[in-house]
């Protein structure tokens, strides 16, 4: 019944000279929360990279809804409706959220839905309403990675890539950036989630990856992980 | 009140520096500047659209300028003029001083009026106002005798490079040392097309069309090589190249290329060395005939035009998706290809239409002057049209033009006659030493890069700065509950 929408196969990509990922295969179906997980260095950024072009992979193949996109630049993934939400946030500090929201709509040419979409936005986000004509680099943490979720989503994706969401915020706020993932994920929308906190991550998420040093080395429903002995130990804390 | 008085001080500073420097009846001149610089930036009269406290705001802005500019005036006819050689006359002096009252007290009023109208309507009034002034202008100036226009007609030149260059540094945030090379390709662009040096001979509304579409083919050829470069090695690169450009032209004199021991081409004068290309031809109209040298105000007008076409242009370029799309450039390349924007054919793009800018720059001024050499596009060009748009505001085009208009006529008129007036005060003085010392020429520079130290340090977002950098925090009251 599940339908793969991303499919990495073997994927082998290099900084330079550095072997970076060493052969990750992994899918990616329709509707699904999926994590991936794994320590600092795991090479769980480098995935996304790869994944939405920012770099191409030697070797391997990446497909999206059967198309292959592991040679496409980035601005066409993009348009296929495969967005992200960089790590580091990497808003617009100089733009005001409303510009911010606006530029994640670059892709699309109407002002109608650009409208209902904006509104789904500040009904997910409160705060980003109140804040809408502030300029991005003057938002508090929690507010800007809430406006780069924002500003995603604002172009219209199929698959949505989150990097790190809860890097540096608080621990009130990670709980309610989780929960709007699941909003955003119950209207529809599938969610690749790279994430340091396994514990919040394995919470949400359907099924879950563990990395290690470019290579997967575990995977299987996040329930399972969860009580499974060596993520326990190495991620979640649990002796 | 505060503010008032700033603007006030401001106008009449100007008005001042003007009627001193310049003497005659610029200091008619003196009182309108004063009194359009004034209007400008004098702060609305509450509440809106109320004419009767405009009125009387203009009114009291005017008093403290019109006072500057007039102490100019004197002090010029009374002080200095004597002593370098021209004797007082009572009868010009008074109809200076007249005539500043009367063009920039009116002025200033009539701004303020306007500034207190809904901003629709506002902005309808200031384009009306500074096109009168700006159709006007050749006429008042030969009136006033003051010679001005033949410095005029080059400022307009450098202010549309600059509006070229504010796409490229201002809304891309691709910074450009380079630039004054696209002048230099346009100029020769259209040059070689319409002049006896190939024998073509086309016509000057030909020749400006081939000029700048050859500047953007060479924007696109720059463009590529820095695709992946930012900050300090895109800088670094568009210096070479606009280093580049004078050298290869100074150097296509003598062109020989064999093939296979084939001569193709056998000393062949491609751009004509250090002599450049001369004569070129002038643009002709109906009714006006050719443009003559000798009569500026069809050149004022032609540039004027070009001037207004680009700005139009540019102005809905900046609204349009590829503006945004530069304004995501400048503000983070990685996020704004997250977004889907294609961050190689933007930049190319906005190298090849900030180079089409200056290309049409290039064809008008080679005209104008009618002749081109490789030494008029050097470094300091590509210098003086960056201080121009850091001065005025990075991605303003207000500002651009304000800073052009600033740093060009000081340049070229203010600076000069500053430096005439001073040495035959020298002269006049009897000290011998001081008689060498060339203040435009020798100071140009170091004024030049005082201004750039000196707006990094106060107001490094310029003097208009950009809309977006000066939007502030939302109007309505929000409450920020408690996390």
């Amino acid at each position: 019944m599940a339908t793969p929408i991303l499919a990495l196969q073997d994927v082998h990509t290099y900084y330079g000279n550095i072997h970076a990922l060493k052969g990750i295969s992994l899918t990616v179906n329709a509707g699904e929360i999926v994590t991936l997980i794994g320590s600092n260095g795991a090479g769980k950024s480098t995935t996304l990279r790869t994944i939405s072009g920012i770099i191409n992979p030697r070797q391997g193949q990446i497909s999206f809804n059967d198309t292959r996109i592991d040679r496409m630049p980035a601005h066409e993934i993009v348009r296929l409706g495969v967005l992200q939400s960089p790590e580091g946030r990497r808003i617009f500090p100089r733009l005001t959220v409303l510009e911010n929201l606006e530029m994640g709509a670059f892709t699309r040419n109407d002002a109608v839905t650009m409208k209902e979409d904006l509104e789904r936005v500040y009904t997910l986000f409160p705060r980003l309403r109140e804040r809408i004509s502030q300029k991005g680099g003057t938002l508090s943490g929690g507010e800007q990675q809430m406006l780069a979720i924002g500003r995603a989503l604002m172009g219209r994706p199929t698959l949505l890539l989150l990097d790190e969401p809860s890097m540096g915020l608080a621990p009130v706020l990670v709980e309610q950036i989780f929960q709007i993932i699941q909003d955003i994920n119950k209207q529809g929308t599938t969610i690749l989630l790279v994430e340091q906190n396994a514990l919040m991550a394995l919470a949400v998420a359907h099924r879950g990856y563990v990395l290690q040093t470019g290579q997967i080395v575990l995977s299987d429903t996040a329930q399972a992980l969860q009580t499974n002995e060596t993520v326990q130990k190495a991620y979640l804390g649990v002796e | 009140m505060n503010t008032r008085i700033r603007s006030s001080l401001i106008g009449g500073l100007f008005g001042f520096a003007i009627a001193l420097i310049s003497g005659g009846f610029a200091g008619i001149l003196a009182g309108l500047v004063a009194g359009l610089i004034n209007g400008f930036s004098v702060p609305q009269a509450e509440p809106l659209n109320n004419r009767a406290g405009a009125v009387r705001q203009g009114l009291v802005a005017s008093l403290i300028a019109s006072v500057l500019t007039i102490l100019g005036i004197v002090i010029r006819s009374v002080l200095i003029d004597p002593v370098i050689g021209t004797p007082l006359n009572i009868t010009s002096l008074l109809i200076s001083i007249i005539g500043a009252l009367i063009l920039g007290i009116p002025v200033c009023v009539i701004m303020c009026v306007i500034r207190t109208e809904p901003p629709a309507r506002e902005r309808i009034g200031l384009a009306i106002v500074i096109g009168i002034v700006l159709v006007t202008y050749p006429w008042l100036d030969q009136f006033l005798n003051l010679r001005f226009m033949n410095e005029v007609i080059p400022v307009l030149v450098f202010i549309l490079m600059a509006l070229g260059l504010n796409i490229v540094v201002g809304y891309a945030g691709l910074l450009d040392l380079g630039y004054a090379a696209f002048f230099a390709i346009g100029a020769y662009a259209a040059g070689m097309v319409s002049s006896p040096h190939f024998g073509i001979s086309w016509s000057f509304w030909l020749a400006i069309w081939v000029a700048a579409a050859v500047a953007a083919l060479f924007g696109l050829i720059l463009g590529s090589p820095t695709l992946p470069l930012r900050g300090d090695y895109l800088a670094i690169v568009t210096l070479g190249f606009g280093e580049i450009v004078p050298i290869a032209i100074k150097n296509l004199d003598k062109v020989t290329i064999n093939i296979w021991n084939y001569p193709l081409l056998v000393d062949f004068d491609f751009t004509g060395g250090t002599k450049g290309i001369n004569p070129i031809n002038r643009p002709w109209l109906p009714v006006i005939g050719e443009f003559s040298p000798s009569t500026p105000i069809p050149w004022y007008f032609l540039i004027l035009g070009i001037m207004l076409i680009s700005i139009f242009f540019i102005s809905r370029l900046r609204n349009s998706r590829l503006g945004r799309a530069w304004t995501a450039l400048r503000e983070d390349e990685l996020a704004a290809g997250a977004m889907g924007i294609n961050t190689v054919n933007v930049k190319l793009l906005a190298f090849a239409i900030g180079a089409t800018v200056s290309g049409l720059a290039g064809a008008f001024y080679g005209s104008y002057i009618s002749a081109i050499f490789p030494e008029s596009f050097r470094f300091d060009v590509s210098v003086m049209l960056l201080c121009m748009v850091i001065l005025g505001g990075l991605g303003n085009m207000s500002g651009v033009i304000l800073g052009g208009i600033i740093i060009q006529f000081a340049d070229r008129l203010f600076l000069p006659q500053f430096s005439t007036v001073v040495q035959k005060l020298i002269v006049a003085s009897g000290n011998e030493s001081l008689r060498e010392v060339n203040f435009a020429s020798d100071f140009r520079l170091l004024l030049f890069g005082l201004t750039l130290v000196l707006m990094m340090i106060l107001r490094p977002q310029g003097l208009v700065p950009s809309g977006r950098a000066a939007r502030v925090m939302p109007p309505v009251k929000v409450e920020v509950p408690h996390d």
